[in-house]
């Protein structure tokens, strides 16, 4: 479980906080994306989380932070291996840099942690099948695209089987095979009761997947609840999110009188063809009396 | 015809083959998104619209002019090329600097010089920037310092390299306002991008580019029509299209104006 | 991009312990330059060092690339030695000034011999060991993971920051900076080396948060991976190994064979 009670920081460097007064709780289990735009405190937030803000980078907090009884204040990132693991935004920064193939880079962090070796193996090959990685096994990381490189980060992170995943913008430089692929992978998480906190600026499939949607705005958190709500809200645009098409196409429907004013605005494709195809035999209906 | 590229082939020194024999005309004042999944030969091609990497073979000509015979710094006079990742190019102390560069090394008189940076800057919302160090800057801020440094060089041809990614909804807008501006200005523009949705809003055609070869091209308003190749499909389709296509509509839509108007097409026709 | 010389393969040498192969390569480094006779190197060359390269099938990639590296060494060697060997006075051919001298040639030649056998031995090495299976091998025996972290990253970084700084030189001229003669070079100092610098000092900022929450430099014991095979032959083997290099620095200081 992650909870955050009236957290606030401010960057040594900072003239306001980039992060104010939040409070949330995400229990066990739970997938949770955090979205905003630009300088909300998306990146703060997962640092904090990881244990790497403000130990790392320095920083006044008040309020406080923990996951499951560590408060976070007082645990560096060090201390959080094999609990919380990071995937961040440039891949390439993320390896290691000293591993010469992609099976070993993944072994990583299981050799740091003084994991045995049968088990190792196990579990690197488990990773790399889930994430169609094994063909690539003997390839040197720094000879591959960026995209496969941030696959391999994902798996670097999975391998060391965290309680808590936090992963930022994880699907940017992946095609729609590969982003598929990661979603996968964060659905198999939700079985085994790993909470994810997922960082996004495209809501499309996290909008299908994750249990709940956390807006921050300038440091604070502007909503908070399940994507079907927060994903329709009027006012996403203005904190910085883009809408859906289905709920852009949807809510300008509701005014041609071709969405139901009733339903709920859709913010995955099933929903979306489930209310046109509705709000069309109405029409036809009323058309033909 | 501003662009025109024939039978071009890239092989690496490796043997791997990345582009397997693409030809392409692009006319002048022309939107062109190039999508494709990972691996496709999207960025290679780029490439060589500006030098930086030379066909094994087949040709490419821009403005009339083969590109085998200028060099990368000529090239830069025709064609203008955001890189995908700003750091590999923000070093000037100020944003204002650092657009300038461009139309300095062009040799622009410096009237000129200061007109361009002045509009570059304001179109991409930087010029209360002006004095800020690049580096200072979020993500989406370098990444708009990269693309007015590009916009400062006036050249007729703009390429923008996945100019969506890691951008918030914010610099989204702003930067399709810019790209509709550019284009009422009459500046050819391509983009390679597997945004597809940004692709489908912005651009008049579509070139889908999969395992080194154009495997589809044409109007963005027909997306995809007949294509029938696996790798063309294995990469997303924009949402709108997807839901034209879950109602069971026999001809794609690519935009919610277009979705709309379909729908009350088909919600008025009596069946 | 070639990582390194490695060449796959899948023979006894290759299987064999990196240590036996490095134990192996100065060994025979350390007999050739123990004796002075002029065959003795070149013998050791060919009952060593060729039958350990056929058996491990590279010598298709061994002999190309060790001659296009030795041939150029022993040539300078020579060009060196036979004009300037100290105290040298029977000349076999004058080019104006300059007098190419016996002993000069005689001293580079078995220097030339010597590096021969010095630059086989570990070009084998390199050739049928995995980097990697080396690193893994280094820190089994007690090397400390830092080091050969810090030695497995510097031998990768430099054909990294060598194609950053393409991609960088690339986004410049493509802004319209020529880096053609003298005065384009020094132009382009500040747009080449700004990013690059700035870049690498992201990276490493980027890099130290990754490394910590990837556990490294915990304290804990590590484990590998990479398993790297050993057996008592080879142990045993390397013992007769070090005990031949010893003998032939013994040989040497008291003076036999020379």
């Amino acid at each position: 479980m992650i909870e955050f009670r009236d957290f606030s920081l401010t960057y040594p460097t900072g003239s306001r906080p980039a992060l104010q007064k939040i409070d949330f709780i995400v229990p066990r289990g739970q997938i949770c994306a955090v979205v905003g735009a630009d300088g909300a405190g998306k990146s703060t937030l997962a640092g904090v989380i990881s244990g790497v803000v403000p130990h790392m980078t320095g920083g006044e907090t008040t309020g406080w932070a923990r996951i499951g009884s560590r408060m976070l204040a007082e645990t560096p990132a060090s201390e959080l291996v094999g609990e919380v693991a990071l995937v961040m935004q440039n891949p390439f920064n993320q390896l290691s840099g000293a591993r010469f193939s992609l099976r070993e880079e993944i072994a990583f962090g299981l050799e740091n942690l003084g994991v045995d070796r049968a088990e190792m193996v196990r579990r690197v090959e488990q990773v790399m099948a889930d994430l169609r990685l094994t063909a690539l096994a003997d390839l040197s990381p720094y000879e591959m695209s960026g995209g496969q490189q941030q696959l391999l980060a994902i798996g670097s992170a999975l391998v060391m089987r965290p309680a808590v995943m936090v992963l930022d913008e994880p699907t940017s430089q992946l095609d729609a095979v590969g982003a598929g692929v990661v979603f996968d992978a964060l659905e198999t998480l939700r079985t085994q009761g790993v909470t994810v906190i997922l960082f996004e600026h495209r809501m499309e499939r996290p909008a299908r997947c994750v249990d709940r949607v956390l807006v921050l705005d300038e440091g604070r958190i502007a909503a908070d609840g399940q994507p079907d709500d927060v994903l329709t809200d009027p006012r996403l645009a203005d904190w910085g999110v883009a809408p859906l098409r289905y709920t852009t196409a949807a809510r300008q429907a509701v005014e041609r009188g071709l969405w139901e004013a009733d339903r709920p605005l859709p913010v995955t494709l099933e929903a979306a063809a489930e209310g046109f195809d509705a709000a069309l035999k109405g029409a036809r209906t009323a058309g033909g009396l | 015809m501003v662009l025109h590229i024939d039978s071009l082939v890239h092989r690496y020194p490796n043997g791997m083959t990345a582009l397997a024999g693409v030809s392409l005309t692009v006319k002048a004042g022309e939107r062109v998104a190039v999508v494709g999944p990972n691996g496709a030969g999207k960025s290679t091609l780029a490439r060589h619209l500006i030098g930086i990497a030379r066909p094994t073979s087949g040709r490419v000509e821009v403005n009339g002019r083969d590109a085998a015979g200028l060099g990368i710094a000529d090239l830069a006079r025709s064609v203008g090329f955001v890189f995908q990742n700003p750091d590999a190019q923000l070093h000037a102390a100020t944003v204002a600097k650092e657009v300038g560069f461009g139309p300095r090394n062009l040799g622009f008189p410096a009237d000129r010089r200061t007109a361009l940076t002045e509009w570059a800057l304001r179109v991409t919302g930087l010029t209360g920037e002006a004095d800020s160090h690049p580096r200072h800057l979020s993500f989406g801020g370098r990444k708009r310092v990269a693309l007015a440094s590009v916009l400062a060089m006036d050249t007729p041809i703009i390429v923008l390299d996945e100019p969506t990614t890691g951008q918030d909804h914010r610099s989204v807008t702003l930067l399709e306002e810019l790209l509709r501006g550019l284009h009422s200005q009459g500046k050819t523009i391509i983009a390679i991008t597997h945004d597809t949705d940004f692709c489908a809003e912005n651009f008049d055609r579509v070139v889908v580019l999969a395992e080194g070869r154009v495997q589809w091209d044409g109007p963005v308003e027909h997306w995809l029509e007949g294509a029938v190749d696996p790798p063309v499909s294995a990469f997303e389709q924009p949402q709108i299209t997807r839901l034209g296509q879950r109602l069971g509509w026999p001809t794609p839509v690519v935009t919610v104006d277009g979705f709309l108007d379909r729908l009350t097409d088909h919600a008025s026709s009596a069946d | 991009m070639d990582m390194s010389s490695h060449a796959v393969g899948d023979s006894p040498v290759h299987r064999l312990n990196p240590l036996t192969k490095l134990v192996f390569a100065v060994t025979v480094t350390v007999s050739a330059f123990a004796f002075t006779m002029i065959w003795w190197p070149p013998l050791l060359f060919c009952v060593a060092i060729v039958p350990m390269v056929i058996v491990s099938g590279t010598q298709r990639k061994f002999f190309p690339t060790f001659l296009a590296l030795w041939v150029p060494v022993a040539l300078t060697v020579c060009l060196m030695q036979g004009f300037f060997y100290p105290g040298a006075h029977r000349v076999v051919a004058g080019i104006g000034p300059l007098e190419l001298k016996y002993e000069g040639l005689v001293f580079a030649t078995q220097t030339a011999l010597r590096v021969m056998v010095l630059m086989g031995g570990f070009f084998l090495l390199l050739l049928t060991t995995r980097p990697g299976t080396m690193m893994s091998a280094m820190t089994q025996r007690g090397m400390s993971p830092k080091t050969v972290y810090v030695v497995s990253a510097a031998l990768q970084i430099a054909p990294a920051l060598a194609g950053r700084a393409q991609g960088i030189m690339h986004a410049q001229q493509a802004r319209g900076l020529s880096v053609t003669g003298l005065r384009g070079r020094v132009r382009a100092l500040v747009p080449m080396a700004g990013p690059l610098i700035l870049g690498a000092l992201t990276d490493v900022g980027d890099r130290a948060v990754a490394m910590e929450t990837r556990g490294f430099g915990t304290t804990r014991h590590c484990t590998y991976l990479t398993e790297v095979p050993d057996s008592t032959a080879q142990r045993a083997a390397r013992a007769a190994m070090e005990l031949c290099a010893l003998t032939a620095v013994v040989a040497n200081v008291l003076g036999v064979l020379r």
